[in-house]
C-alpha cells in the first residue's frame, strides 16, 4: 500500500485520516507485544503524528500554512482523533507523546472560519477533561496529559467544566505530590485555574466559597510542605488582590480565622513566604470595615507586629513595598479597640 | 512501553558520600540510592528560598530533564522536595565538566582526536534537542559531562528554550517578527553566545547553539573561551560589531605552539559565521570531514581520564584555592557560576548578567584576533578595548603586591593571603613579557577596571579568612555591603555605557559598515 501511493503527496486530511486508522489499531489489546506487525504499525504511527506536528508548527525550511493547518484541524475534529489520541498516548513511546502532546497544544488554537472547534469539541466531550486531570495519578503520563490539559483550559467553558467539577478537590492533593515534576504541573495547572478566566474564576469562588477556602487555609497554607505553603501564599495574593474578586477579597478578610492564619505565616522564616504573606495580610489591615474581632485581634497583637515590621525588608529596594508597609503600620497603630457594636 | 525505574522520592532512600560542588543556593553531592543495589548518584539540591519567586524556571529545568531521553543528554532520574529543598537526582557522572577537566589537567586545551569525540557526542545531543523544538542556549565545556567510561553528555538546561511553548514562561518578550519559530529574550553564557542572542530584538533560533559550539571547540581547543580575557560586556560588543576568525589564531605570535588540522578550522569557522542562516544544523555538522574516523569513547578513558583526579578531589582543591568559590562538576549550577563570575571579571556583570564562568579571566595570549574594519566609528572602540585589556592585565598583577598592604583586611591573615596569590598566579598563567604604548583614555579604563577588580580580591580574602575561622566583624560586614552595594552602582554606570555603545555600534551597523565587516 505504501509504495503504490508513495508519488502522490498526501493532504493533511490524508495524514489525519491515516493517523486514526492507526490509532484504532493501537487502541485494540494486542496478545503479543512483540508481534512484528504491530511495531511497524506503532513506528508508522509516530511518523504520522510527527508529520501532523511539522505541518501545524513548520520545520527548519517552511513555515506552517495556514490552509493546511485549517484542514488538518477539520479532519482532526471531525471525527474520534483526539479521544483516541488521548487513550492511546501510554501506549505510544515518549518521542510519540511529546510530539502528540504538542500537536494537542497547538490544535486548541487553530481557527476554522474563525471558530475554535476544538472548543466546541471539549464541550461535547468532557470526559476527555477526566481522563486528562487523572493523569497526575500516573507519574508517566502526568506531564504529558497535564501540558495538554493545560491547553485546553485556555478556553474558558473548558475552563468553567474543570472549576465546577469533582476533580476541583483533587487539586489540593495532586499538588502536593511527591514527585516534584508532577507536583509542580499541577500547580501550574491550578494557577491557570484560578486566574486565567476572570469572570469564571470570580463565579466560581463567590459559589464555593466555604469548602474551597477552607480547603485552601487547610491543605496548603497550614501544610507541612514549604513549597505547598510558599505557592499558596502567592497565588492566594493573585487572586485577592484580582480586582474582579473583590467580593471574595472582602469576604476573606473579614475572617479571624483567615486572619490567624496569616499572621502565622507572616512569622515564618522564610522571607519569601513572609513576604507573599504580607501582601494578604496588607488586605486585613487596609479594610475600612474591619469587624470587631479582627480589631480585636489586631490590637492584642499591634506591638508584636510594629515590632516585626520595623525589621521588615525585601531584598530588592521596593518602593510600592514601602509604602504599603507604612500604610499597613499607620493603620494599625491607629486602631482603636472597640467595646462593643 | 517498559516502565521506566522509578527512583525512589524520599531523602533517607539516599546516603550521602560527598560534596562534589557548591554554590550560592546549591551544593551538589555524590551519594548512593540504597534501594538501587546502592548506584552512586549525583544530588543537586537547590535552596529553594534563595530562588526567588522563580519557580517557573526550577519546574521548567527539571521537566525539561526529565522528558528528554538522549544517551548524550543528562537525564534526570528524578526530583522531590525536602523542606527548602529541591534535591534533583541525577546519574553520577564521574570525571566531572570538561571545563574542570580542562582547567585541572589540560590547561592548554585538549588534543584534536579529543575534541572530535566530545564535539560528536555534543552534536548528537544538540540535533536531538533541535528536532524536538529545544534550544540549549548554554552550550560550553562546564555543561559537557564525562562519566567514567568516557561517555559524553550534555546538562545543564537551566535556560533552555522549546519554540513550541513559548507562552508558558514568564519574561519572554513575545516576539514582534513574523516567524514564530524564533526567540528574543537574552539567555546564555557571555562568552559563548551568539551575536544576534545579544543582539536580540532581530529574533534567535536553533543556529545560536552552533555558535555556541563554536565557541565551546575553540574552549576545549585552547583550554579558554575566546575573548574571555576581555571584560564581559566589551567582548559582547565585539562580538557584536567585529568578526573574527578561526585563522587568526595560529598567525598570532604567541600561539604557534599548537597546530589544527584544516579540517578543525573550518568546522569551527563554519560555526561561527556572523549570518545564522549560513551556519550548518547539528546534522549537517556530523558529516563534516573532521568528524570521520572518529574515535569512541574508550579513547577519551584513555587519554583524558586516566590519571585525572576524581571530581570529589578536584573540588576538594579548587575549594581549597579559591575559598567558598569553585569550580562546578556535576549537575552544573548556574548560580554556582554566577559567583564564579565575580572573581575574575570586572564586576561589570555581577548584578545582572547571569551565568559566567570567569576562570582564566586575563590570561595570556589573543587566540582571536578581531579583524576590524577599515573605517567607522566603533573600530576605535574596539582596538582600545583589546589594548585596554591587555594593559589590564598587566598592570593588575604589578599591583596586587600592594593591595596587600593597602586593603585593611586582605592583610590581615597570611593564609588567606598566600592562598590568594596562589590563585593569582593559577589565573595568569605565564607572566606577560614587554609592554605596548597604551594611550592615557585606556590607561584610566584600565585602573578603573583594576580597581574594581582589587575589590573583589578583598572580598574573597575576607571570605577565606571567614572559612579558615578568623572572624569577621559586624562592622566589616557592613562595609562588605557598602561596598558591594557601591560596586553594583558601578556596574549600572557601566553597563549604561555599554548600552551606549551597542546603540552607536548598531547605527553602524545599519548604515552599512556591517558589509564592510563581511568582506573582511
Amino acid at each position: 500500500m505504501k509504495g503504490l501511493f508513495k508519488s502522490k503527496p498526501r493532504t493533511p486530511t490524508d495524514i489525519v485520516r491515516q493517523t486514526r486508522d492507526l490509532l484504532i489499531y493501537a487502541d485494540r489489546p494486542s496478545s503479543d507485544p512483540r508481534d512484528a506487525k504491530r511495531e511497524e504499525k506503532m513506528e508508522e504511527l509516530s511518523r504520522n503524528i510527527r508529520e501532523l506536528k511539522s505541518i501545524l508548527y513548520g520545520n527548519s525550511e517552511s513555515e506552517p500554512i495556514s490552509e493546511a493547518c485549517a484542514q488538518l484541524t477539520q479532519e482532526f475534529f471531525r471525527e474520534n482523533t483526539l479521544r483516541l489520541l488521548i487513550i492511546c498516548l501510554p501506549k505510544l513511546n515518549l518521542e510519540t507523546r511529546k510530539d502528540a502532546t504538542q500537536v494537542v497544544a497547538n490544535l486548541q488554537r487553530q481557527q476554522v472560519q474563525s471558530r475554535l472547534i476544538a472548543s466546541e469539541y471539549l464541550e461535547k466531550n468532557t470526559d476527555l477533561l477526566d481522563i486528562l486531570i487523572g493523569g497526575y495519578e500516573n507519574t508517566d503520563m502526568a506531564l504529558h496529559y497535564g501540558a495538554m490539559l493545560r491547553e485546553c483550559i485556555r478556553h474558558q467553558s473548558v475552563a468553567r467544566y474543570v472549576l465546577e467539577s469533582e476533580h476541583m478537590k483533587k487539586f489540593f492533593d495532586y499538588i502536593q505530590l511527591p514527585n516534584f515534576d508532577v507536583a509542580a504541573d499541577a500547580a501550574a495547572t491550578f494557577k491557570e485555574l484560578l486566574t486565567r478566566h476572570k469572570s469564571t474564576v470570580a463565579e466560581f469562588l463567590s459559589k464555593n466559597y466555604e469548602w474551597f477556602f477552607a480547603e485552601y487555609n487547610s491543605k496548603l497554607l497550614e501544610s507541612a510542605n514549604y513549597i505547598t505553603r510558599r505557592q499558596a501564599i502567592k497565588l492566594l495574593g493573585d487572586i485577592l488582590l484580582d480586582r474582579s474578586n473583590s467580593v471574595v477579597m472582602t469576604r476573606y478578610v473579614s475572617s479571624r480565622d483567615n486572619l490567624r492564619i496569616l499572621m502565622n505565616l507572616l512569622r515564618e522564616s522564610s522571607k519569601s513566604i513572609q513576604t507573599e504573606a504580607f501582601h494578604v495580610f496588607k488586605l486585613f489591615a487596609a479594610n475600612q470595615n474591619k469587624p470587631p474581632d479582627i480589631v480585636t485581634i489586631l490590637v492584642a497583637n499591634r506591638s508584636k507586629l510594629l515590632r516585626l515590621f520595623a525589621d521588615f525588608k525585601t531584598d530588592k529596594e521596593d518602593e510600592q513595598f514601602e509604602a504599603d508597609k507604612a500604610q499597613v503600620v499607620k493603620e494599625i497603630a491607629a486602631l482603636e479597640p472597640r467595646e462593643r457594636t | 512501553m517498559a516502565q521506566e525505574l522509578h527512583y525512589p522520592l524520599d531523602s533517607s532512600s539516599y546516603k550521602i558520600l560527598d560534596e562534589i560542588g557548591v554554590g550560592v543556593s546549591a551544593v551538589v553531592y555524590k551519594a548512593i540510592c540504597i534501594p538501587m543495589n546502592s548506584t552512586v548518584v549525583a544530588i543537586k539540591s537547590i535552596d529553594l528560598d534563595q530562588s526567588r519567586a522563580d519557580f517557573d524556571n526550577i519546574r521548567w529545568e527539571t521537566k525539561t530533564m526529565s522528558l528528554l531521553s538522549h544517551p548524550n543528554i543528562l537525564k534526570a532520574h528524578c526530583s522531590f522536595t525536602i523542606g527548602r529543598r529541591l534535591w534533583v537526582v541525577m546519574p553520577f557522572m564521574s570525571a566531572g565538566s570538561l571545563q574542570s577537566i580542562i582547567s585541572s589537567s589540560f590547561p592548554d586545551g585538549l588534543s584534536e582526536p579529543c575534541i572530535a569525540v566530545v564535539l560528536k557526542a555534543i552534536l548528537h545531543a544538540l540535533s536531538y534537542l533541535h528536532n524536538q523544538g529545544h534550544l540549549h542556549r548554554d552550550i560550553k565545556a562546564g555543561n559537557i559531562l564525562v562519566d567514567s567510561n568516557g561517555h559524553v553528555k550534555l546538562a545543564d538546561f537551566g535556560v533552555s528554550a522549546s519554540i513550541y511553548e513559548s507562552s508558558t514562561r514568564g519574561g519572554w518578550a513575545s516576539s514582534s517578527c513574523s516567524s514564530r519559530l524564533l526567540l528574543t529574550d537574552v539567555a546564555g553564557t557571555p562568552y559563548w553566545m551568539a551575536p544576534e542572542v545579544i543582539h536580540s530584538h532581530t529574533g534567535y533560533s536553533y543556529k545560536a547553539d552552533i555558535w555556541s559550539f563554536g565557541i565551546t571547540a575553540l574552549e576545549l581547543a585552547h583550554g579558554r573561551p575566546p575573548l574571555s580575557h576581555l571584560p564581559l560586556s566589551k567582548s559582547l560588543i565585539m562580538r557584536i560589531t567585529k568578526r573574527f576568525l578561526f585563522s587568526d589564531y595560529e598567525n598570532h605570535e604567541k600561539n604557534q605552539n599548537k597546530k589544527f588540522s584544516k579540517a578543525f578550522k573550518d568546522m569551527v569557522a563554519a560555526c561561527l559565521d556572523q549570518d545564522p542562516s549560513k551556519r550548518p544544523s547539528a546534522e549537517k555538522l556530523l558529516k563534516h570531514p573532521f568528524f570521520k574516523n572518529c574515535r569512541g569513547s574508550d579513547f577519551l578513558v584513555k587519554n583524558i581520564l586516566h590519571g585525572l583526579p576524581s571530581v570529589e578531589e578536584r573540588f576538594k582543591e579548587s575549594k581549597a584555592l579559591h575559598g567558598i568559590t569553585t569550580v562546578t562538576n556535576n549537575g552544573e549550577e548556574e548560580e554556582e557560576e554566577e559567583e564564579e563570575g565575580t572573581e575574575g571579571e570586572t564586576g561589570s556583570e555581577i548584578v545582572k548578567i547571569r551565568r559566567i564562568s570567569g576562570w582564566n579571566f586575563n590570561e595570556e595570549g589573543f587566540e582571536l584576533r578581531p579583524v576590524f574594519p577599515t573605517e567607522s566609528k566603533d573600530d576605535s572602540i574596539a582596538k582600545q578595548v583589546c589594548v585596554g585589556s591587555e594593559t589590564i592585565s598587566h598592570d593588575r598583577k604589578t599591583e596586587l603586591g600592594e593591595s596587600g598592604d593597602s586593603g585593611e583586611s586582605s592583610g590581615r591573615s597570611s593564609p588567606g593571603r598566600v592562598a590568594e596569590e596562589m590563585k593569582l598566579n593559577h589565573e595568569h598563567g605565564e607572566t606577560r613579557k614587554g609592554d605596548k604604548g597604551i594611550d592615557k583614555e585606556t590607561m584610566v579604563g584600565g585602573l578603573m577596571v583594576l580597581k574594581r577588580s582589587l575589590d573583589e580580591q578583598r572580598q574573597k580574602v575576607v571570605n577565606l579568612i571567614g572559612m579558615l575561622g578568623g572572624k569577621v566583624s559586624r562592622e566589616e560586614q557592613l562595609l562588605q555591603v557598602i561596598e558591594r552595594l557601591g560596586m553594583e552602582l558601578e556596574s549600572e554606570k557601566q553597563k549604561n555605557f555599554d548600552l551606549e555603545l551597542e546603540l552607536e555600534s548598531n547605527k553602524h551597523l545599519f548604515s552599512g559598515a556591517y558589509n564592510d565587516c563581511e568582506t573582511e
